[in-house]
């Protein structure tokens, strides 16, 4: 497994070698299935978002047009990647076509190197507190496991330096006041209209009838600290951002 | 009431009333009202409802039908071609219907079906690949089919069809591919059919002006929820979708009817009366298939029979179903593209709300103030009620070349703001909101109404809960493991009441415990 990711990383810098297809009927049909069904995720323009970045000309899925088609058709199980068994095999064709003809942008150039930003994770930025990598880490935050795998690296780098930017989901924040006034503020396991479920920061879990409270409420904001964009130097956030692009998951 | 007597009563009355124990079409009467007279749930006894039973069918994909209830059998379809007959009192499966459906479908929203239309011993359905069925009530067994469409340039079939006298009557689905939609009856005992209405007015119909070129061949306004049907007048209502493609106008000009319309059709003939568009020139896939609500209501201090709506273009209408005259509109969620609906009927528009390349942003979103999911009348408060979203999105356009039977939307949404839902009661006679729950999102499931002074419905989260319909107090919640996609119905057996809604894979059958 060690071998393969660093195989990934450097692809980055050698992605996209294949001369550019001219834009087809077929890619530009799955240009507009892309924007209904992929965009949501993976960016209106495939660039990634929430789900990777698929101009990068190479996939963690496979690289063949068989791997691809089975992505989409089949999704990655385990994953916020859905299939789409019921599209027809002419739309998974449409869409192969326009992810291969979107792979001809430059890929972003990963700077850092990302045996130091491992050590900035543990040490100076304190990220394990709240973040599990395989089995090592904290709970608060979402897995980073597969992170580099997952994301696009803009999604990544915006989630450290303005974490309220676009908060993953499920890890919006729960503000809840009990009747005795005491103020209980945590990570979402759980908000309908008529419950509130939350983990505070000491990894206690919270189950509230929202009608036996004074008040509790969902926000759009992260429990991440804003300060990584200060405390860290440029240099130490391209070292964090490269250490993970690198994360691809354990197998 | 005993089920002897119950079998007289269904003798006797005229073959469009029905039994209040019973419930025999979509809307449960021709109306639309989805209000149950029963009363043995009430106000004062509902925090107590339990469920009765629970039937798991471990089908693959949303639930969205309207199971019927008859002489103590309910019969539902499920996705993909499925369908049940269950013993109501128990939950225990009769006889079970399977038809597999093609490769090759194209579809906008899953294999769903919601649900079968009955008469007499016979019940009808529609299959996803475009193909009304007609199963023997007792059996399960497959009387005859009719191909309504071809799958292959599109189409789908989705609806519960709708009896009127001796005919079924069926919608169509597929206006994101370019299809063009109808309404058609065909003979109940044979499957023949009696008339066709197109949505989409081609050359030689009066409203084909307003289709620049051809493009109404490609011109959508599919018919996906059932309508309703006035005895009186004898025209039968029905709702169109949006025009093809959903977000690029330019190739359509014109305010493209009968898109985005309310449609008032002879039952005999199936000719058009009259037709009220609600939004022209579409370009927000705003479709007007919502249940055409009929109730007689006192506007203005004069009575009138009108049709009632709360369209997913953010407005809640009013119009005098004798001949589609526009009587009111009033906004029920937040609305940025128009200021408000003339007394003419047309809407006062805002600019600025074109779709574009790089995203316009206009509420409410794709999915409307208020989609498809089925509406509730009570004639006791005279209250409307239905679920409804406040959601905006960003709309984006491209150009687009249409494809026999691909996807033709021209374009797509994007979300970058989180919506919030809410149950809402209007005073259809006003616009006026009575009340108003508010929810942490939209909601798939529709409402019931009953005589007990309740009103049910379901949020995203799976809660089926019960409100005092005039106040909209909750009075009861249950948690039903999954999202609800469907409207609740009630029904009783021996006197007990029931109501039952279709939740995940599941039909759960609730009841006061005895
Ligand atoms: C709900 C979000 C979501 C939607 C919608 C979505 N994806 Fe994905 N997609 C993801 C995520 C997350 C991954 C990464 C899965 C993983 O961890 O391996 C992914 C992975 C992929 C991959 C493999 C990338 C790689 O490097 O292995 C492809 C190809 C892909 N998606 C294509 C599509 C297409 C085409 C559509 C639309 C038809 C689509 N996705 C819709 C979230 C989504
Ligand atoms: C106090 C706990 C905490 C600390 C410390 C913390 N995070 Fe987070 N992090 C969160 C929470 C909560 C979220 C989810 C909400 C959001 O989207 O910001 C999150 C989200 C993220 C995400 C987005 C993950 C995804 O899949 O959507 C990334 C990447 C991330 N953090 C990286 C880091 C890095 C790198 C550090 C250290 C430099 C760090 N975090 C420190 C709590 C924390």
């Amino acid at each position: 497994m060690r071998f393969l990711i660093s195989l990934c990383a450097s692809a980055f810098l050698c992605a996209a070698q294949t001369p550019p297809p001219a834009a087809t009927q077929a890619s530009e049909n799955g240009r507009v299935v892309f924007r209904i069904y992929c965009a949501p995720c993976h960016g209106i323009h495939a660039q990634g978002g929430r789900g990777p970045d698929l101009t990068r000309g190479t996939y963690a899925a496979g690289d063949t047009d068989a791997d691809l088609h089975r992505t989409i058709v089949s999704g990655v199980t385990g994953t916020e990647m859905p299939g789409f068994p019921d599209f027809s095999q002419n739309i998974v064709g449409d869409l192969v076509a326009y992810i291969r003809s979107a792979a001809q942008r430059e890929p972003p150039q990963i700077k850092g190197s990302f045996k130091d930003g491992e050590a900035l994770f543990w040490a100076k930025g304190g990220c394990g507190a709240c973040h599990k990598i395989g089995s090592k880490g904290g709970t608060l935050g979402p897995d980073l496991t597969r992170a580099g795998r997952q994301r696009s690296y803009a999604y990544l780098l915006e989630s450290v330096v303005h974490p309220d930017a676009d908060i993953s989901p499920g890890f919006e924040t729960i503000t809840v006041v009990t009747r005795d006034g005491k103020k209980i503020v945590g990570v979402h396991r759980g908000y309908d209209n008529f419950n509130a479920l939350l983990v505070d920061q000491a990894g206690k879990f919270y189950s509230f009838d929202k009608n036996e409270v004074t008040s509790a409420k969902q926000e759009y904001r992260s429990l991440m600290p804003g300060t990584y964009a200060k405390l860290f130097s440029p240099a130490e956030l391209d070292d964090v951002l490269a250490y993970l692009m690198t994360l691809k998951g354990v197998q | 009431m005993k089920p002897s007597s119950l079998i007289c009563l269904l003798l006797i009355v005229p073959a469009l009333a029905q039994a209040p124990e019973d419930w025999t079409t979509y809307g449960k009467n021709n109306a639309g009202w989805r209000f149950s007279e029963l009363t043995s749930i009430n106000t004062n006894n509902v925090p107590s409802l339990a469920p009765a039973w629970i039937r798991q069918f471990g089908s693959n994909g949303g639930n969205e039908t309207t199971p019927l209830v008859v002489g103590g059998l309910m019969y539902l379809t499920g996705p993909s071609n499925t369908a049940w007959a269950l013993d109501a009192r128990t939950g225990q499966a009769i006889w079970s219907y399977k038809k597999a459906s093609p490769a090759g479908l194209n579809l906008c929203c899953g294999q769903v079906n919601r649900g079968f239309a009955l008469q007499g011993d016979k019940l009808f359905k529609v299959n996803i690949e475009g193909v009304l069925v007609a199963l023997e009530a007792k059996s399960g067994v497959t009387l005859w089919e009719t191909k309504i469409a071809d799958y292959k340039k599109g189409y789908s079939a989705t609806a519960a069809p709708l009896m009127v006298k001796n005919l079924v009557v069926t919608g169509i689905a597929g206006a994101e591919f370019g299809t063009r939609g109808f309404v058609e009856a065909y003979y109940a005992d044979t499957g023949k059919r009696a008339w066709r209405f197109d949505t989409v007015a081609a050359e030689g119909d009066p409203g084909a002006a307003s289709w620049g070129g051809d493009s109404w061949k490609r011109g959508g306004a599919s018919t996906w929820i059932t309508g309703t049907y006035d005895p009186e007048l004898n025209l039968i209502y029905w709702g169109t979708g949006n025009p093809g493609p959903d977000m690029n106008g330019d190739v359509r000009p014109g305010d493209n009817l009968y898109t985005c319309s309310m449609v008032a059709l002879d039952a005999e003939t199936g000719k058009l009366k009259w037709h009220y568009q609600f939004t022209p020139h579409d370009l927000h896939d705003w479709d007007a298939i919502s249940d055409p609500v009929l109730a007689n209501l006192t506007v203005k201090g004069k009575p009138v029979k009108a049709l009632i709506q709360a369209n997913r273009n953010g407005f809640f209408y009013a119009l005098d179903r004798t001949n589609g005259k526009f009587l009111h509109a009033r906004a029920y969620t937040k609305v940025t593209w128009a200021d408000s609906i003339g007394p003419d009927g047309k809407p006062v528009l805002i600019g600025g709300n074109e779709p574009s390349e790089e995203g316009t942003r206009t509420c409410p979103g794709l999915g409307g103030g208020h989609n498809w999911q089925a509406q509730a009348y009570s004639p006791q408060t005279g209250l409307l009620y239905f679920p409804s979203s406040q959601h905006c999105m960003l709309f984006y356009k491209t150009k687009q070349d249409y494809l026999d039977g691909q996807w033709y939307q021209a374009s797509t949404v994007g979300e970058n703001e989180h919506g919030v839902g809410s149950i809402i009661a209007i005073d259809p006679a006003t616009g006026d909101t009575k009340w108003h729950f508010d929810m942490v999102s939209g909601t798939s499931a529709g409402m019931l109404a009953t005589a007990g002074g309740l009103v049910f419905g379901s949020d995203g989260q799976g809660y089926l809960i019960a409100f005092n319909a005039r106040t909209g107090k909750v009075l009861w919640k249950f948690q039903t493991g999954a999202p609800v996609a469907a409207p609740p119905i009630s029904y009783a057996i021996n006197g007990r009441q029931y109501v039952a809604v279709m939740s995940g894979q599941s039909l759960i059958a609730f009841a006061v415990p005895k």
